[in-house]
């Protein structure tokens, strides 16, 4: 056998004990990393040759599309602008070219129903405390990992319980229930735009208001037209990162952006809603780019919401959001210049309350559906008489 | 057994014995490290012991190859067993890292990309694994041509028990997963050295290696925090206990306890605080004593609010109740009692009439979790309830659209309470709350609770909005009364729970069952006789140990020592059965065929137990039980090998049915058959695969 000396042995052991700590200097620092690594895009893609062989009973022509050679259509709703062939389905899934012609497939076709309070949606500066008749249809042209609403958002619309509901038939439903507006929400109401629109223009004509709840994914046309009948929107500004858009959502940022200058162009009452992931959406220096941004494109007066995020879906390990980060992202917002900023998401918080831009009183009080107080006159402040923006009148409804 | 460690192959079976408790420990740690990166489901837990189990066997056939084209040697023997060493620090640190690097961080992930990254990141160590035993016998027959394959074996076999026994006894109640693995694997460094020392290698290259291995191991222990360490806020807490991973995680004020990798909740918690504890106890006109069966954060604020007599909290993790306390996540008042036990053990020995029984339990993914959401549990939980006292637990709910999976778990929850309570209100959500009671119950909580002067801040606020009488109205029209209940003995809820992550990422497992269904079946044409008996012994050894632990579970709940007993017991009885298989036998046909009829005899009696005497099957029953199946087991590997002849490829071709048909075992009991078709049918299905192995080896001329 052979024999080590106990020089020898004393240095080999010295050496190894002391090896660990140098390469601790190769371990990724502790500290915030920024984006984390990871898929960076997580955009859908189409369902080739997943088309059902005919259009349904309700299925209904698309509202504006390209016919290509080849049978092919250009979908031009949103900017993904799928190009299918005969038999594919559309990133949203509620789209399908059969036989060259591109159909919408969830026209009628509701799988949520539901009467909420508008301050759910979330409007806090359109009609507080009336009724919203609120509805869904299958499909989501985004991929995001903390859909509240996957089981419809992410499911193609044969694959969900639906009722059959037309444009006339909720409209009436809507005035029965005693609801001042309808509201496309919970899924992506541009997947079933044909189906929106066609409610929109109904209940211009029956005087009930029309809101639109989406994360703005839209191209110019069709949002053209949606704002022809649209009253009031909450859009999701998911976050002020494109990288971001791509990684959490499957979307991009620039499109959304357009969206907000859109409405805010043809004086469309909106809200925003920025929901704060933390380790992704929890940086106070991107807060304050997108505060740049509003104010710079949108002006001091459309509302912000941060809402608090809380596991969901895919997106279920990481904790909720410290109420803190939303306390500060409100504070920061409002030391930028936006004069409506929110915290959404937790038990009646103060944050939730509306105060006038110009004396700073208490204007609107929220406990969470209910409003204990409620001081403005018409659309004034009552205290110091300051237009405040928004859709305060209740418009006459008629039957 | 003994005797042979006194001759000169003693640094080999050293090693072979090393490497057993290497293995061992390295499994447990790893399903343990998997558990708390990925789902931690019944079907992770079984993806895991397939991968290791199939990946063992290909290492075995792969070292079958290798040593048919090479000269096998000490020093090569030497090399593997310090880099086998040295894996399982490599791998738990890789599990870690990948993680965040290949999926989003914070993302649960679905089935297929979770079956490929444990397939891939365990198939280092677990092909090593299956190539280093194989080749330890060829070191050992290269010195000795006729040395027996069962020794290998048999000592193996010995490791594995060691290796079980200290993580399940020792490691687990004082050392990380890192620690574990440097202490673990200590004992294949210093074998190793021996080994090497012994086959005349220099001293230096000797050196050189082991302390190489040491050095991975030793920073496996100095980066283990660091590796932990959320993008998000702070590790402010962190413990192995024996059931699991404990976090605490704090960002800004907020703290956030964090269960084997999952956010459970955090000290800001109003509105599921204010949801599990008035909603049913806004129904009970003085509530005075209750049961709070594991927590929610901020509970005890609102249960104060009814001024009870006694509260008692029952908690299975003694330091889980413990980090609670500590960091604010739940108050501790006066009335509250703690009791460290499993909530339905406690609940068959106590004689406590309760006014409310509140379960904060998480979905019923898992067999442990599952035996609190079924018939039997609903009948003992009745039997400690007041005249009008109530039970409430929640389950995942949605916001606007119940999908279909949930529908029918939803249903067959209902289905189940159904059965023992006259009245059963479903409240919607994004967590469906189930209030069951014998007396009627009412939807208006929030004005129960005005008339009780009791103020919340969520309830009274925002349930008008929420749960409407349409909302109310619309989920109960929704559940089906056909879908059926949810037994002991039938977990229907399981292979819902399984659709259900399925239909959440769009998937489905048909392509996996297809694609092995195809490849078992080459597999099985491909086998001999003799190869197919231990595939099926080794189907039966794990499916009657997955079985058992089922059972035991369902009787006695989730005790941890006993569980590790029963898991130790099943690796002990394999080396007493080799031992005399290897010793004694004459005709061995007739042994396997008669060992065969043991095993089919032993699960008939089994089935008879479950069905006969229950709940009364004492725990030695269980003990003895496991080690009898066990020690038949073990006595058909050397009496198979007697028959096939012990060479090199015999040899090889044995070990890798075995563990081939331990990996089917574990998928197919586990995932398939007990879920679906229920434990009964689970050990019918053993006894049908035990009746063809008999039939064949019978009929074998």
């Amino acid at each position: 056998m052979n024999i080590m000396n106990r020089r020898r042995f004393l240095y080999c052991t010295a050496l190894i004990l002391s090896a660990p700590g140098y390469s601790f200097a190769l371990w990724p620092s502790d500290e915030k990393k920024g984006i984390l690594p990871g898929p960076d895009d997580i955009r859908g893609k189409i369902f080739k040759g997943d088309a059902p062989d005919k259009p349904s009973k309700w299925s209904h022509e698309g509202f504006l599309y390209t016919k290509l050679s080849d049978r092919k259509v250009v979908c031009g709703i949103c900017p993904h602008r799928c190009v299918l062939s005969p038999g594919d389905r559309s990133v949203c899934r509620s789209k399908a070219n059969i036989n060259g012609i591109l159909y919408s497939l969830s026209y009628g076709n509701p799988c949520s129903v539901n009467i909420d309070p508008i301050e759910k949606k979330p409007l806090f500066h359109f009609k507080p405390q009336t009724k919203s008749f609120s509805l869904a249809a299958a499909g989501c042209n985004f991929r995001c990992l903390n859909c509240q609403n996957w089981e419809i958002s992410q499911a193609k619309p044969g694959e969900v319980r639906q009722s059959e509901l037309f444009p006339e038939d909720v409209v009436k439903a809507a005035l029965k229930s005693g609801s001042e507006s309808i509201s496309c929400t919970y899924s992506e109401p541009i997947s079933y735009f044909e189906y929106m629109i066609d409610i929109a223009r109904l209940a211009k004509e029956k005087g009930l208001s029309m809101l639109w709840i989406s994360n703005g994914y839209i191209n110019k046309e069709p949002l053209l037209e949606l704002c022809k009948y649209v009253d009031g929107a909450n859009v999701n500004l998911k976050s002020f990162s494109d990288k971001i858009y791509r990684k959490l959502n499957g979307g991009r940022l620039e499109p959304v952006l357009n969206t907000f200058k859109m409405l805010n162009d043809k004086g469309v009452h909106f809200e925003m809603t920025n929901l704060v992931v933390p380790g992704y959406v929890d940086d106070p220096e991107m807060v304050k780019r997108m505060c740049g941004w509003i104010l710079t494109n949108l002006g001091p007066d459309h509302p912000l919401h941060f809402l608090r995020f809380f596991p969901q879906y895919k997106l279920d390990r990481l904790p909720p959001t410290p109420v803190s980060t939303l306390e500060n992202f409100r504070s920061l917002a409002m030391k930028e210049g936006i004069r409506y900023a929110y915290v959404g998401n937790v038990p009646n918080h103060e944050g939730m309350n509306t105060y006038c831009h110009n004396c700073k009183k208490l204007l609107i009080e929220r406990k969470g559906y209910l409003v204990p107080a409620y001081n403005l006159s018409g659309s004034r402040c009552k205290f110091c008489n300051t237009v405040i923006p928004g859709v305060w009148e209740n418009r006459k409804i008629t039957t | 057994m003994f005797s042979i460690l006194r001759k000169n192959e003693n640094p080999v079976l050293l090693v072979v014995i090393a490497t057993g408790i290497s293995s061992v420990v390295t499994q447990l740690l790893t399903i343990r490290e998997f558990l708390a990166q990925f789902q931690g489901n019944e079907f992770v837990i079984a993806l895991i012991l397939f991968s290791w189990l199939i990946q063992g066997g290909l290492g075995t056939i792969l070292s079958r190859f290798f040593c048919e084209r090479t000269t096998p040697s000490t020093n090569l023997l030497g090399i593997l067993s310090l880099a086998l060493a040295a894996l399982p620090a490599l791998q738990i640190l890789l599990i870690r890292e990948l993680r965040d690097t290949l999926f989003i961080h914070g993302s649960s992930v679905g089935f297929y990309p979770t079956f490929a990254f444990i397939f891939l990141t365990t198939a280092p160590y677990a092909l090593l694994i299956g190539f280093v035993l194989p080749y330890s016998l060829f070191v050992l027959r290269a010195l000795k041509p006729e040395y027996p394959g069962s020794y290998i074996y048999i000592t193996d076999s010995l490791g594995d028990v060691t290796g079980g026994a200290l993580f399940s006894f020792f490691l687990v109640y004082l050392f990380s997963p890192l620690q574990s693995v440097f202490i673990s694997n200590i004992f294949l460094i210093s074998a190793t050295y021996y080994l090497l020392n012994d086959s005349g290698l220099r001293p230096v290259r000797i050196i050189t290696g082991a302390g190489l291995a040491l050095f991975v191991l030793l920073s496996g222990v100095l980066f283990e925090q660091k590796s932990l360490i959320p993008p998000e806020g702070k590790l402010v807490y962190y413990k192995e206990s024996k059931y699991g991973r404990i976090e605490v995680h704090q960002d800004r004020e907020q703290f956030t306890l964090v269960g084997d990798g999952v956010p459970l909740f955090s000290n800001q918690n109003t509105s599921k605080a204010e949801e599990t504890i008035h909603y049913p106890l806004s129904q009970l006109s003085d509530p005075k004593q209750i049961l709070v069966i594991s927590s929610e954060g901020n509970i005890m604020e609102e249960l104060e609010k009814y001024h009870p007599e006694s509260i008692d909290y029952v908690e299975l993790d003694p330091d889980l109740s413990d980090v609670l306390f500590r960091f604010g996540l739940i108050k501790k008042i006066r009335e509250l009692n703690v009791i460290n036990q499993d909530g339905r053990a406690y609940l068959e020995k106590s004689d406590k009439i309760y006014d409310a029984i509140i379960l904060n339990l998480p979905e019923p993914e898992t067999y442990q979790i599952n035996r609190l959401y079924t018939d039997s549990f609903y009948a003992i939980v009745k039997r400690h309830l007041s005249s009008a006292g109530i039970l409430s637990f929640s389950m995942e709910g949605y916001d606007n659209y119940l999908a279909e999976p949930q529908r029918q778990k939803i249903s067959s929850v209902y289905n189940t309470l159904s059965r023992h309570f006259k009245n059963v209100l479903l409240l919607p959500g994004q967590n469906i709350y189930f209030i069951a009671s014998q007396s009627s119950l009412k939807t208006d909580i929030p004005d129960s609770l005005n008339r009780k002067g009791i103020s919340t801040s969520y309830v009274s606020s925002y349930y008008y909005g929420n749960v409407t009488d349409d909302r109310i109205n619309q989920l109960k029209e929704l559940i089906d009364k056909s879908t059926p209940i949810n037994t002991d003995i039938y977990p229907q809820l399981m292979h819902i729970m399984f659709m259900q992550w399925f239909a959440k990422f769009s998937t489905s497992p048909f392509v996996f069952i297809i694609i092995l269904t195809a490849l078992s079946l080459i597999y099985l044409v491909c086998i001999t006789k003799e190869e197919f008996v231990l595939f099926s012994t080794g189907c039966m050894a794990m499916g009657t140990e997955i079985l058992v632990i089922f059972a035991f579970q369902i009787f006695y709940g989730y005790i941890y020592l006993k569980i590790g007993l029963i898991i130790t017991i099943f690796l002990a009885g394999l080396l007493p059965g080799a031992w005399i298989g290897s010793r004694y036998g004459g005709n061995k046909k007739i042994l396997l065929v008669i060992t065969d009829a043991i095993l089919i005899l032993l699960t008939g009696i089994l089935i008879m137990a479950f069905k006969q005497v229950g709940y009364s099957i004492s725990l030695y029953a269980f003990l003895l039980y496991g080690f009898i199946v066990s020690m038949t087991c073990g006595y058909q590997f050397p009496t198979a090998l007697k028959l096939t002849g012990d060479s090199n490829r015999a040899v090889t071709k044995l070990f890798s049915a075995d563990l081939i048909g331990a990996a089917a075992g574990t998928l197919l009991i586990s995932v398939v058959v007990i879920p679906y078709f229920g434990i009964i049918w689970a050990a019918t299905a053993l006894i049908g695969l035990k009746l063809i192995s008999l039939i064949i080896i019978a009929t074998k001329s």
